[in-house]
């Protein structure tokens, strides 16, 4: 513990030299543009950025590189709360109470919320990745098919928790992000599926493109068809602030979306995205008034926000303990090491201790950064609402277009975002809520995969799933929570779903 | 402007077309998609040539990443490009295979290789049989023996069926004798490094660059290389060829142009290529992967490719349609 604390000292010196300090605030400086732009994501702003550092050196470059990967986590929610627009899949949940929070005229709260929430879950994330980084590495390497797809299985389950409307239209919604996530080819047999002999959708619908579409497009093509207030709510300076009851409702939800971020982030593969549906399914279950939830509840931000964020530091872990790449962007990163000469991988400390606690120091700051970044910012990001529609829109159509374009360099993948905008649109009219669309659609193709994955490691037995303990437990929290909703059938208490579905049929809510 | 301003001009630009046309190659910049994911060997190692292209070319080289459906996309898209030495492909072992595996589930194919010009070789990593260390094979020898005891026991997992991972081990089931062993496929060499090292799976073929540090740390370790010799960051590993077994893979890049591209610009491009191969920028990427030098020129590559695709095209066979 003692050298640990020396090194991160040693990292600390590293991190506040000067031009370290100018790359990381750079770096935040751009994530956090790159996160505020529609549709242009970490991983594209990360890609385009690559050959500027490697005129750096090693440091310079991780350091910056990292800030633009977790700064763009804090800009993510901007767009989302403002505009109803995912900048990516991991802030789909955002948009939901998030917009609702605006439209309340509570945008600067949910915005500083998400600031604070995302400052608490990566500070929280380095401070982990300091003290336990090398042993929760070893573990979460265990994390095979089988545990996959126990949390996956855990994930369906959430989704009766993801969507402000009814049982039946969220199950049906559902259905549809998996069977589109059953496009592309399959890895078990290398049969194209529902490809169209488009070899654009070999590797699948693209999340991005679909929750873009869904979310953003879907909203700007339904203003037009109701009355636009021309007015648009001008906070004062006092009101941009969370009052203390917003407070009050956040500390609990940052806290448990930061460690729930943690532990999924750290998972080799992509669980990270799934971290903020779980999150904000989490904080609906244990929430005392969950039919809040989709109208503006603070705990929908709060939670989310924070598990996004800490989701991106726990990815780190893997990366920096044992160089392996928990998704696109670490792999980018370690890219980047590898120009400089720097295999990352199990020696890293030991080799390059400068990089390695510079790195790691650079996160702390590179937090602080942010805050004092994103804040001050707050009042700037309303102001955006002030702009009529009539000029608004169109740029963010654009930046739509371009962002998604961006990440494939695919048109394909324009026009699956331009025909999901239209889907959006429809399901806004018909009131259909798109999140568990977007959750299936993430869900489907990794479930697949490591259930099929389990049972060749088993030979077909599905007791694999109950031998490792991991996985077990996982499926034994699926079983409770399935037994639990089940005695309320039973009893036949009404719950907060029934009071909704009465809601939707018109009848007064009892 | 007038009508006829405009007709004289529209005619004096068709007039010096021709002469545009005899301006030496390049006389714009020169774009290399990368059919890979930024971070890969791909990229990592068509930056630097880039870099050193423009001062040779004296014109802009530009990367440009053209990812998807397992480098399908880029190659797709190269080989409908204008094939006017403009637009160039960064590639690997893939664009061998995607042919003959669309042969074999009676697809029309997209691309073949006659569509590619082979202009260089960037690199060529030898592949190498890896078990992660909770597995007792210490040589060859034994994992050879226990695979034969027992039969589809043994799982190893692959980058993604009938990959750069996936096709050494048909090779070398063939070469051994050994009954097949049980397959896990996944989507990249990075998961399936991971999967090795949680014990998820025994054994994988994977590249030197991709596996070393995990050999020097001691949590993988190589049995065989499928090199023609032994690599100088590895001397203790033993080769196939050396051990009587004639299996041979690597994981390489190179460079290609599209089919239809005038052999004048191919020269030009091979002999600016051969240069900026020699370049420190270039040299000392290949170094940080932990890598010999291997770069081949257009005609030494020419023939490594068809010996590539012939072992390509076998193993595909060999593995044959999966369900």
């Amino acid at each position: 513990m003692e050298s640990t604390l020396f090194s991160l000292a040693h990292g600390f010196a590293i991190a506040f030299q000067p031009d370290n300090l100018w790359y990381a605030f750079l770096g935040c400086l751009v994530g956090t543009l790159v996160g505020v732009l529609p549709g242009i994501g970490p991983l594209s702003g990360i890609s385009i950025l690559l050959p500027v550092t490697f005129g750096l050196n090693a440091t310079q470059a991780v350091i910056m590189l990292a800030g633009i990967y977790y700064g763009s986590q804090y800009g993510g929610s901007t767009t989302s709360i403002l505009m109803r627009i995912p900048g990516e899949a991991s802030s789909v949940m955002t948009c939901i109470d998030g917009n609702a929070m605006a439209k309340k005229g509570r945008a600067g709260a949910a915005l500083c919320i998400a600031a604070v929430g995302s400052w608490v879950a990566g500070t929280f994330g380095v401070i982990a990745l300091t003290v336990v980084a090398p042993p929760l590495a070893t573990i979460a390497l265990k994390f095979g098919p089988p545990e996959y797809t126990a949390l996956l299985v855990l994930g369906l389950i959430f989704l009766a928790y993801m969507s402000s409307s009814s049982l039946v239209r969220t199950l049906l919604m559902a259905c549809i992000g998996l069977m589109l996530g059953m496009i592309g080819i399959d890895n078990m047999t290398g049969h194209f599926r529902y490809s169209f002999n488009l070899t654009e959708l070999g590797d699948g619908i693209g999340i991005v493109p679909v929750a873009v579409g869904l979310f953003g497009l879907g909203e700007i093509l339904s203003t037009p068809s109701h009355k636009v207030i021309g007015e648009v709510i001008a906070p004062k300076f006092r009101e941009l602030w969370p009052s203390r009851k917003e407070w009050n409702e956040s500390y609990w939800p940052i806290g448990r979306g930061t460690l729930l971020g943690f532990i999924i982030g750290i998972i080799p593969g992509s669980a990270h995205i799934i971290s903020s549906f779980l999150s904000y399914a989490l904080e609906r279950r244990i929430s005392k008034h969950p039919e809040e939830f989709g109208r503006g509840a603070v705990a929908g931000v709060a939670g989310p926000e924070s598990a996004n964020n800490s989701a991106s530091t726990g990815a780190f872990v893997p990366m920096l303990a044992l160089g392996i790449p928990t998704g696109p962007i670490p792999a980018v990163l370690m890219g980047a090491l590898m120009v400089h000469g720097i295999a990352p991988g199990p020696q890293l400390v030991t080799e390059h201790p400068d990089v390695f606690w510079g790195f790691v120091a650079s996160m702390y700051v590179g937090n602080l950064m942010l805050l004092a970044l994103n804040l001050p910012l707050v009042g700037l990001f309303v102001t955006v609402l002030r702009i009529p529609y009539a000029y608004l829109y169109p740029l963010i159509i654009m930046f739509c277009v371009i962002g998604v374009y961006e990440v494939n360099h695919s048109i394909v993948d324009v026009w699956i975002m331009l025909i999901m905008g239209v889907l959006g649109y429809a399901l806004r009219k018909f009131s259909f809520d798109p999140a568990p669309l977007v959750l299936g659609l993430v869900i489907a193709p990794i479930f697949e995969q490591s259930l099929r994955q389990s049972l060749i490691m088993s030979n077909g037995n599905y007791f694999i799933f109950f031998n490792r303990p991991i996985s077990a437990g996982l499926l034994i929290v699926c079983i409770v929570l399935l037994g639990m909703s089940a005695l309320t059938f039973i009893l036949k208490r009404k719950d907060w779903r029934d009071k909704l579905a009465a809601a939707e049929a018109g009848e007064p809510i009892a | 402007m007038d009508r006829r301003t405009f007709v004289i001009g529209t005619a004096a630009c068709v007039a010096a077309a021709p002469a545009i046309a005899q301006t030496p190659f390049p006389s714009h910049a020169v774009t290399i998609l990368v059919a890979f994911p930024p971070g890969g060997a791909n990229d990592i190692l068509t930056r630097p040539i880039a870099a050193a292209l423009e001062p040779i070319l004296k014109q802009p080289v530009v990367v440009e990443t053209k990812a998807g459906a397992g480098g399908q996309i880029g190659a797709q898209v190269a080989a409908t490009a204008k094939p006017d030495g403009y637009t160039l492909l960064s590639h690997n072992n893939g664009i061998s295979g995607y042919a003959e595996v669309d042969k074999l589930f009676g697809r029309q194919p997209k691309t073949t290789r006659a569509d590619f010009i082979p202009l260089a070789r960037l690199i060529a990593d030898p592949v190498l049989l890896l078990v992660n260390d909770q597995q007792p094979y210490k040589t060859l020898k034994d994992f050879i023996d226990d695979a034969k005891k027992r039969p589809e026991a043994i799982v190893y997992r692959s980058g993604g069926l009938y990959g750069a991972t996936h096709l050494p081990m048909a090779i070398l089931e063939k070469a051994t004798g050994i009954p097949k062993l049980r397959h896990l496929p996944t989507n990249g060499g990075g998961p399936a490094i991971t999967a090795l090292l949680g014990n998820n799976a025994q054994a994988s073929t994977q590249a030197i660059s991709a596996s070393l540090p995990h050999i020097k740390s001691g949590k993988l370790r190589a049995l065989a290389a499928f090199g023609a010799t032994r690599s100088k960051v590895l001397p203790d590993v033993p080769t196939l060829k050396e051990l009587g077994f004639d299996a041979e893979y690597y994981l390489w890049v190179g460079l290609f142009a599209p089919k239809g591209t005038p052999a004048d610009i191919i020269a030009t491009l091979s002999v600016a290529l051969d240069k900026a191969a020699l370049s420190e920028q270039f040299k000392s990427v290949v170094n940080s992967l932990g890598q010999e030098y291997s770069y081949q020129n257009a005609k030494d590559f020419a023939a490594f490719w068809a010996a590539d695709a012939k072992r390509s095209d076998e193993a595909v066979q060999l593995i044959g349609k999966q369900g």
